[in-house]
């Protein structure tokens, strides 16, 4: 997506490995910056599916604004919302009216005009429930109405605050109607496989080569409509070449060895290295990424036995016995922040009310005593099995946990079989991570805290007044009066802590030091278009 | 039995093999906890998603009437799609399968280049220096592990000295085996090692025997007795061995793919089996087992080529 009318590209970069807190500076002027040459980004894992609706994955996600562009952008700080395929927009009737005005001169990438159609039919597409899985995060619309040629009224069943930022989510990314339809293939099922072999968008590349697990080749779209703040036309770069390396050292290896211009999922023992490395440039983006331990609520846990963490002291005073300063320092080394809701600092209306649960052992036995496990118990975790983070995580939250009496044992599980007894409720804590797809909290609050979605991440823990808040502020279109429902209900959820509150991390991107003008919102997206080297 | 009705009727002999291996495959990938719409989904999938998700991919049929059409499929030619990757099966594996072919193959061949001279200089010098030598860096090789030794092969040559690419594969064949190069060494080491100890055991079992003697009796020079007499019989056994450890080289692909980033079927294999990508995990099972049964009948015809005896 683009970003021009001056608004300043920011690389958010951790200023030491000590210092926890991210300073803002500008990583390099636009004005400098030179045209075309080819970039060569390694990837941890390949795309699967270059679809808005069908897709499931942040693989996919994170790279297919470059292909497909919504009507709205998320802001670099991943809070807000600002023009994108659609230049304005207006709200009326209550909230129930939103009329998008098209930005002109936008053609897709082979060379045809975008049109009120187009946008119609990929919203139509968006919000058919048959589609994919995100069909509810644009459930609210009611109707679509072309009015003039750059005219579009969504009409709305209910006032929804979510629904402008749905529309800067990769779900609603406009596609051609024409040459959609023309793929062959007798429903959608069978023609999205086809047109995502081959995708045509506005986003200011094109995909022409992909060879699975191996490489993905993006050209420059030649009709993309951005300029950047020098009046050059977007994007800079001819060409990106994705190469996928799994093995995090070998990507470090051949960014050394110069053989590739960047990489993504730094390891963080990695960073301080690399922050000394004179020939490269680490960045570290602001993100929504939240590390917790889900912790079963519920009265008896899926064997039939007593749970203890139904108790609510427990778990607060799990919460309390884990110092998490000593979990970042050891598993980030100190890149990561300690949470201050379930919500990342980076999602909109976090109440930010300072780190939670500050290490109190004393408290912590007190709390165990008085609901009754003086003498601690036996409990278990589960976790995928050979991601090094969640090892040293739980290590040590093991040992801290020994101090109030409790034994913690740690299951590694391959990622179905993990997910699986997750669906199952078959378990009684589980490690977990969560990146925000929208820039509002609806979505992780409807994962995290709302009962009928997903059973509170399948915790059990059931809250009808967070609920109501949570459905209350889904049509409350008044911002002070949803900031006020979203602070009750955080504050319900950080006392009953049905989750161990751990960190949040930033994303660690690292650039030879030639290449500049790479963004990744907190959204996780890449955005690649302003990129020289 | 002529030597064309004996390949024929071995060729026959592998069919229900396939059939065994397809069947039990198909059935295992099934016994692994969770499923693809699980691995998809992950902390996302609400039960609406999962179950429609899942009748989408055809999951929700019983597994007889999966089987069934798995086998109908392979009958005509047909191994579906990838649950993940949304594409051919037979395309995906297209593209991966030359890669580690090519791996593999340059791997044997390192591994020969190297094994077979020495192994006869290590038989020749038994038990002096050179014959220590030789054994005790190929015993090295033998007790690394593959992910170990590739790390420091790359470090070395490829980040410091810059000899080689780190990873990938290139695009053209030169840049195919130069890329290749460093995997290939890596994957080939422990083989070689094998490969050495073995030949240099056979070398010695036959260097004393009888009809060496009498070859050395009839006045023959020493080169033509050493490939005439000794090296002929000596390979026999070495030459079983090579069939059946093209299996593990193949186990060890999986690895070396991994730290080099090539982009073969042994990768595929990992992240479909985490993926519960059912139809790749069971054509991939049934095109190695195809590529490993070919191995071992190469190796047949290799050793009635050695000892006339065999196949008679």
């Amino acid at each position: 997506m683009q970003r021009t009318n001056g608004l300043t590209r920011r690389a958010v970069m951790a200023m030491g490995a000590g210092l926890a807190s991210f300073a803002t500076l500008s990583a390099g002027g636009a004005g400098a910056a030179t045209r075309g040459g080819k970039l060569i980004y390694a990837r941890y894992a390949d795309s699967l599916l270059l679809d808005p609706v069908w897709t499931d994955a942040n693989v996919d996600i994170w790279v297919s604004s470059s292909i497909y562009e919504t009507l709205l952008f998320p802001t670099d700080d991943g809070r807000d919302v600002k023009p994108g395929l659609a230049s304005k927009w207006e709200l009326s009737d209550a909230g129930k009216t939103i009329t998008l005005t098209l930005r002109d001169g936008v053609k897709f990438s082979d060379g045809a005009a975008m049109k009120a159609a187009d946008v119609k039919f990929s919203l139509d597409r968006a919000r058919n429930p048959k589609n994919g899985a995100w069909a509810d995060m644009v459930g609210s619309i009611d109707s679509i109405e072309i009015k003039e040629p750059s005219t579009v009224v969504l009409k709305l069943k209910h006032p929804d605050p979510t629904l402008l930022p749905a529309l800067a989510m990769f779900n609603t990314g406009i596609l051609p109607e024409g040459p959609y339809m023309a793929t062959p293939g007798k429903d959608d099922e069978e023609r999205y496989k086809a047109f995502a072999e081959h995708p045509i968008g506005t986003g200011p590349f094109m995909m022409t080569a992909w060879q699975r697990g191996q490489k993905m080749t993006f050209k420059r779209n030649p009709h993309y409509w951005a300029t950047a703040a020098d009046g050059q036309k977007l994007p800079l770069l001819d060409e990106i070449e994705f190469q996928i390396i799994p093995e995090d050292s070998t990507r470090l290896l051949k960014l050394k060895a110069g053989e590739i211009d960047g990489t993504e999922f730094v390891p963080f023992s990695r960073v301080k290295e690399l922050q000394a490395d004179s020939n490269l440039r680490m960045e570290l983006w602001p993100s929504t990424k939240v590390v917790y331990v889900v912790l079963m609520c519920k009265d008896k846990l899926w064997n039939g036995s007593d749970n203890p963490l139904s108790n609510k002291k427990v778990r607060q005073a799990l919460n309390y016995a884990v110092n998490k300063e000593a979990v970042i320092a050891i598993t980030t080394l100190g890149l990561g922040k300690p949470l201050q809701s379930f919500m990342s600092s980076a999602t909109p209306l976090n109440i930010m009310g300072g780190p939670l649960y500050p290490y109190n052992l004393a408290k912590a036995k007190a709390l165990m005593a008085e609901a009754g496990f003086a003498s601690g118990f036996e409990a278990s975790v589960m976790m995928t099995a050979g991601n090094q983070d969640s090892t040293n995580n739980l290590t040590a939250i093991q040992q801290m946990w020994s101090q109030i009496g409790v034994r913690l044992k740690i299951e590694q599980l391959d990622n179905p079989t993990n997910t699986k007894r997750y669906r199952a409720e078959d378990f009684q804590m589980r490690h977990g991570g969560w990146t925000d797809d929208i820039a509002d909290p609806s979505e992780i609050t409807s994962y995290f805290a709302h009962f009928p979605n997903v059973h509170s991440l399948h915790s059990g823990w059931k809250n009808d007044k967070v609920s109501a808040l949570y459905l209350a502020s889904q049509e409350e279109v008044d911002p002070a009066k949803r900031k006020a429902q979203y602070k009750e209900l955080q504050e319900i959820y950080i006392e009953e802590a049905p989750i161990l509150f751990l960190f949040e991390t930033p994303y660690p991107v690292v650039w030879r030091k030639n290449v500049t003008g790479f963004v990744q919102i907190p959204l996780g997206n890449n955005f690649f278009e302003k990129i020289s080297k | 039995m002529s030597r064309g009705t004996w390949l024929i009727s071995r060729l026959l002999q592998m069919l229900p093999t396939f059939l065994l291996i397809g069947i039990a495959v198909f059935v295992l990938a099934r016994l692994l906890p969770g499923n693809a719409v699980e691995a998809m989904l992950g902390e996302r999938g609400t039960d609406e998603a999962v179950a429609r998700l899942t009748a989408r991919l055809g999951l929700d049929k019983s597994i007889f009437a999966q089987l069934m059409a798995f086998l109908e499929g392979v009958m005509s030619g047909r191994l579906g799609d990838s649950l993940a990757f949304r594409i051919p099966v037979t395309r995906l594996i297209g593209e991966r399968l030359p890669v580690t072919m090519m791996l593999t193959g340059l791997a044997v061949a390192f591994a020969l280049t190297a094994a077979v001279p020495l192994a006869f200089v290590a038989a020749l010098n038994a038990n002096r220096w050179p014959d220590l030598l030789i054994r005790g860096v190929f015993q090295v090789g033998l007790s690394s592990p593959i992910f170990y030794v590739g790390l420091v092969l790359l470090t070395v040559f490829a980040a410091w000295l810059r000899l080689f690419p780190v990873g990938g594969y290139g695009d053209t064949l030169g840049e195919h085996i130069y890329h290749l190069f460093l995997p290939a060494m890596t994957l080939g080491l422990s083989f070689a090692a094998i490969v050495m100890r073995n030949l240099r055991a056979s070398i010695l079992g036959v260097i004393h025997a009888e009809y060496v003697d009498f070859a050395r009796a009839k006045g023959l020079r020493g080169s033509v007795v050493l490939l005439r007499h000794v090296m002929r019989n000596a390979l026999i056994a070495t030459v079983t061995l090579v069939g059946l450890e093209i299996g593990s080289l193949l186990g060890g692909a999986v690895i070396t793919e991994t730290v080099f980033a090539v982009p073969g079927v042994g990768r595929l294999m990992v992240d479909s089996i985490f993926a519960r990508d059912y139809p790749v995990i069971q054509a991939l099972t049934l095109v190695l087992a195809v590529f490993v049964s070919l191995a071992f009948l190469v190796t047949d015809i290799v050793q009635m080529w050695l000892d006339p005896r065999v196949g008679r």
